[in-house]
């Protein structure tokens, strides 16, 4: 089957991104899933034995689970994040790889495409292995492997999109600094990867669901934990999808083309 | 203009506007037309800031046009991309090698952004890596290259795809006389294959040598469109012109484009006669 024009400009471009991961596997095997894991070990295995059991939502887990749920969360965020806004700053700003690939006839969406499609696939799959190691230890059921690929996926494809936005707005890799102290940092300490947001005051809880990873956590623990489903958690999500990818291509194509 | 599927290369009436951050706009190129037959090599000079790399990367459809159409091969590049880039073939002025692939591995990746299958871009890329004398670096990082060898593999990357319009954006910048020559012979095998040239470059004596026609710019603007012996004739009244090399040195010579062009540009440059 041969696949639409504008379908196989983006596969192509992700399939450049694929042969250089392969190329240097070890070091993105460390670089992607060392960072959770020992995220894993130090909050679920060492934190986790000194708190005990969370409260939340009518609802009592380990802090093991809790924590190992928030991990995911992380993973996306930090995976998702850092590929969109350093990987991309690199190759757009002194690679040109966007640049060469879009005046072949692979044109400058697909190439963004391309970008956005590969950091969500890298993020969505460390995600996935957070997640199998909470299948390994029990603490999520396996089911939750299938039913989280589409949170995880999404949500990677929501940080990446930040991340490529942060790209396009700066001026040198320097400045990738601002999005990542005043968005990425609050968004981990502050939207319910480490405790439940129900123990901040409610003002907080109410700045916290504006940011997309207090959506991102609920839902990840819904499906690995089974606590209740909230529903504005989707349409957060969705919504912030919608506008960081949009924000993200236009303002690559402001800072590409003239 | 009409789109006609004779003329590998047809720039009808491109203007490139921009927006400038202080305000206002400038006028990057500015109503330029000109057609580029099979196997013709035409060059774009001008100084700096002449809208030479604007009208290049109009040409190529990266950057969207203020006015006007550009053709390649029949296609229009802002109407149907794809198509027309298929046969395109682009070395730009900035170094743009894939640095995360060797050099031979960067020609294949770059033939599969044309849909050419993997053997035969193989088959290619073992070719021109031959013919640009870089076999012996194929297996390389491009890292490792100098800036001339940069340069070769990037023109050799914009052959990839075989293309009926080749576009250079000073592709001699950085090479040794010996890779400039090594360059023209290349671009004449090309041509003889009928490959169309636009080229822009700064060095007047490779313009002439290697060039059907020319067209100089000035400020985005067309100032004249000729070969370049009907230029000089054109332009320079006199068989011999004087140029004062140093205090009390003059050469007495025969008039060359590079004449032309420092009269249509307003520059003399101690050059008298002209």
């Amino acid at each position: 089957m041969k696949l639409p024009d504008w379908l196989w400009g983006v596969w192509c471009v992700w399939l450049r991104y694929f042969a250089v991961f392969v190329k240097s596997l070890p070091y993105y095997v460390v670089t992607t899933f060392l960072e959770p894991l020992l995220y894993l070990v130090s909050f679920g295995l060492g934190v986790g034995s000194l708190v005990g059991n969370v409260h939340t939502q009518g609802t009592e887990l380990t802090y093991r689970s809790f924590i190992f749920s928030g991990v995911i969360a992380q993973t996306v965020l930090f995976q998702g994040f850092y590929e969109g806004a350093f990987g991309a700053f690199v190759r757009m700003y002194y690679q040109r790889i966007f640049q060469a690939i879009a005046i072949t006839p692979i044109t400058l969406t697909e190439v963004l495409w391309g970008e956005l499609l590969w950091d969500a696939s890298k993020a969505t799959v460390a995600a996935q292995v957070v997640a199998l190691i909470g299948v390994l230890t029990g603490d999520f059921p396996a089911n939750a492997l299938v039913t989280l690929l589409p949170v995880t996926f999404l949500s990677s494809l929501l940080f990446s999109a930040l991340g490529l936005a942060a790209a396009a707005y700066s001026r040198s890799i320097d400045q990738l600094s601002y999005p990542q102290y005043l968005l990425v940092f609050p968004m981990f300490l502050f939207c319910g990867v480490f405790y439940p947001i129900d123990a901040l005051p409610a003002a907080f809880q109410a700045i916290a669901w504006f940011f997309p990873l207090t959506a991102v956590n609920s839902l990840v623990r819904t499906l690995t934990l089974g606590l209740p489903f909230q529903i504005h958690s989707i349409a957060i999500l969705l919504v912030w999808l919608v506008v960081l990818v949009t924000v993200a291509q236009r303002a690559m194509f402001r800072r590409l083309v003239r | 203009m009409q789109a006609t599927s004779q003329v590998p290369l047809r720039v009808a009436q491109l203007s490139k506007r921009y927006r400038l951050r202080a305000g206002g706009f400038i006028d990057a190129v500015s109503d330029i037309s000109f057609d580029v037959a099979a196997g013709e090599c035409f060059g774009l000079l001008g100084p700096n800031g002449a809208g030479k790399s604007s009208s290049i990367h109009c040409i190529s459809g990266f950057y969207p046009a203020s006015a006007g159409r550009v053709f390649i091969n029949g296609h229009d590049v802002y109407a149907h991309p794809k198509r027309a880039r298929r046969e395109l073939g682009v070395c730009s002025q900035e170094e743009t090698l894939d640095s995360d692939f060797s050099v031979f591995d960067q020609l294949v990746r770059h033939a599969t952004y044309f849909r050419i299958p993997i053997p035969t871009a193989r088959a290619r890329a073992t070719t021109l890596l031959e013919r640009f004398g870089l076999s012996d670096k194929a297996a390389e990082p491009v890292e490792s290259l100098s800036g001339g060898l940069r340069r070769r593999l990037q023109v050799a990357r914009a052959l990839i795809s075989e293309p009926r319009v080749l576009v250079l954006d000073e592709p001699t910048t950085g090479l040794d006389p010996d890779a400039r020559r090594m360059l023209w012979e290349v671009l004449a095998e090309a041509r003889a294959g009928g490959t169309a040239i636009l080229l822009s470059t700064h060095y007047m004596d490779e313009a002439e040598r290697i060039c059907d026609r020319v067209a100089i710019l000035a400020k985005g603007r067309i100032l004249d469109i000729d070969s370049p012996q009907r230029l000089i004739a054109r332009h320079i009244a006199r068989a011999i012109v004087e140029e004062e090399l140093r205090p009390g040195v003059i050469w007495k010579r025969p008039p060359n484009l590079e004449d032309v062009y420092l009269k249509l540009t307003g520059s003399r440059l101690g050059v008298e006669g002209l």
